[in-house]
């Protein structure tokens, strides 16, 4: 793609982003206008049929395919060898209830948490150190924007359209990163989802509150700090509110030398977050049943604590490392509904041809 | 000749082309009708719904309230089964309350699917989705389709509040289900 830079035209390329704006095809900032012959690269690299479909919205009865992605990422200014990534973490985000349910609509205004593991961090530039949550790197920008022009314009779900959100939130469509497998004290995250190597792990985020804790070397102390953050009232809609924890490397390590697994942090997190019935009945969302919105309840039995997570199930709490080893600023990740619980593995066009070889080999 | 830009939505125009007219034939009044309500999960739209299906039966003659169901999924508009079972037992169907991002945009569309299929339906939106609501009525090619609308929110009201809101806008919803709602 490189070229000499006296025989490019950056008037032909103002002239084509222009048209992307007028088309309305924009998330507001410049996209990168797609044409066949980039778009042939991206399905290259993927290696799957440009017409196979890989997402179906029921509120509006469209579907995405292959190319339409592949298109969707050339604009958000990906490279081929993104668009694996891209497509992983496509499948990865129709894994949840939240994006068949609504959730793009949402006023909420959600957005795609989207952490990558394996080797293909590296191949393709994907930060994972510091300034983990943005913004400075193409890979990181680009992958997570694609997916928001994915929404946008085969969904046609757009802001002030079909798009309802309230406020909105600071990232969407800004949040990925490659998990600091480097540094993390813990097996890599998809690998503890029984998905080893290259795999994109994602849910839909209803916001990102960090916790900074400089201060103590106490694990229970510092997990009380997050057990504070997550534990707030005003996050709390229904009975229960989910989220999850990226550690940078400082806190991960020192509650790792203390002995705590993942399963244990988010043990002791979906156990100690929460509030009295008094507190929450201050902000009127004491009363739940197990369906509907929290409302003012009688207060009764005050002192009673609360959680804020379903306490059955604490591998529902997404647990990863990411960020520099250079401070304890840890970010807690609050689900917009909850997880899947699982991890995608990223597929390149080599690994479908070598299946493709290994399954004839098999037949043969 | 350069490459040609290539269209990220997949769509090209089609769908703007024959709106089609979605509106049921109405009865002159509705003695005898029976009610079907649809409530769409969202806080007070049961509360409101049940209130104006008593109105409709106590103050203009409907027959009963003759099906209750709770959307499975509010943001999803309803398909054909659910469609057809209020066909079979009910006359008229009153839905809502569309007081979200999602389920605005649903129940317009389930306004229209009712319409399609022969059902008057009155549909309840808060004011502040209007333009959702019309977003979605375009998508189903029914750009022209209207409901009705009421203040925003309705999800804090309290009981008293809800069946208040309910006695307010019974004639609206009276007007949309007979043929004096003629448009």
């Amino acid at each position: 793609m490189t070229q000499p830079t006296e025989t490019l035209d950056p008037d032909a390329a103002q002239a084509a982003i222009e048209h992307c704006y007028d088309q309305g095809w924009s998330d507001g900032l410049p996209v990168v206008p797609a044409t066949q012959p980039r778009v042939d690269e991206f399905l290259a690299a993927a290696g799957r049929p440009a017409d196979e479909v890989i997402g179906h919205s029921p509120q509006v009865d469209r579907s995405v395919t292959v190319e339409l992605a592949a298109i969707n990422a050339v604009m958000a200014g990906c490279r081929p060898e993104y668009f694996p990534v891209v497509l992983a973490a496509w499948e990865a985000l129709m894994r949840e209830r939240a994006t068949n349910g609504g959730g793009w609509q949402s006023t909420s205004g959600p957005a795609p948490l989207i952490i990558v593991n394996g080797p293909v961090r590296n191949v393709i530039g994907l930060n994972s150190v510091g300034g983990a949550f943005g913004p400075g790197f193409r890979a990181n920008a680009t992958i997570s924007r694609a997916i928001g022009l994915i929404v946008r314009n085969v969904y046609g779900i757009q802001p002030h359209g079909l798009e309802q959100a309230t406020q909105g939130l600071p990232g969407r469509w800004q949040i990925c990163f490659g998990e600091n497998e480097e540094e993390s004290p813990w097996a890599p995250l998809a690998e503890e989802l029984g998905v080893p190597g290259d795999a994109v792990t994602t849910t839909l985020l209803r916001t990102c509150e960090y916790v900074d804790n400089r201060h103590t070397p106490d694990p229970e102390q510092l997990l009380y700090d997050f057990a504070d953050t997550i534990g707030r009232s005003g996050a709390w809609i229904f009975k229960h509110a989910m989220a999850g924890v990226v550690f940078c490397p400082e806190h991960a390590q020192l509650l790792a030398n203390a002995g705590y697994s993942r399963a244990d942090v988010a043990a002791f997190l979906s156990e100690n977050a929460g509030r009295t019935t008094a507190q929450l009945a201050r902000a009127g969302k004491d009363f739940a049943n197990d369906f509907g919105v929290r409302f003012p309840g009688t207060a009764e039995d005050p002192d009673a604590f609360q959680r804020t997570m379903l306490p059955a199930d604490p591998k529902r709490m997404i647990i990863a490392v990411a960020g520099a080893r250079n401070a304890g600023i840890s970010m807690v990740v609050r689900y917009f509904a909850d997880w899947s619980g699982t991890a995608v593995p990223i597929r390149t066009a080599a690994d479908a041809a070598s299946a493709t070889s290994a399954s004839a080999a098999a037949a043969g | 000749m350069p490459n040609a830009i290539l269209d990220p939505t997949g769509r090209t125009a089609v769908e703007a082309s024959e709106p089609a007219t979605v509106r049921a034939p109405r009865r002159g009044a509705l003695t005898g009708a029976r009610v079907g309500l649809l409530d769409n999960t969202k806080h007070n739209a049961m509360l409101f719904l049940q209130e104006v299906g008593r109105l409709l039966v106590d103050e203009h003659g409907a027959a009963e309230v003759s099906i209750v169901e709770t959307k499975r999924s509010f943001s999803v508009p309803v398909d054909d089964e659910i469609v057809a079972r209020y066909r079979k037992s009910a006359d008229v169907v009153v839905t809502g309350v569309g007081d979200c991002g999602s389920c605005s945009a649903a129940a317009v569309a389930d306004g229209i699917n009712f319409e399609k299929a022969g059902v008057p339906a009155a549909v309840v939106l808060t004011d502040a989705f209007t333009t959702t609501g019309h977003m979605m009525a375009q998508v189903q090619g029914a750009p022209g389709y209207e409901w009705i609308t009421t203040e925003h929110p309705v999800a804090v009201l309290d009981e008293e509040q809800v069946r208040e809101r309910a006695r307010r806008l019974l004639p609206q919803i009276v007007e949309t289900l007979t043929a004096g709602g003629a448009r």
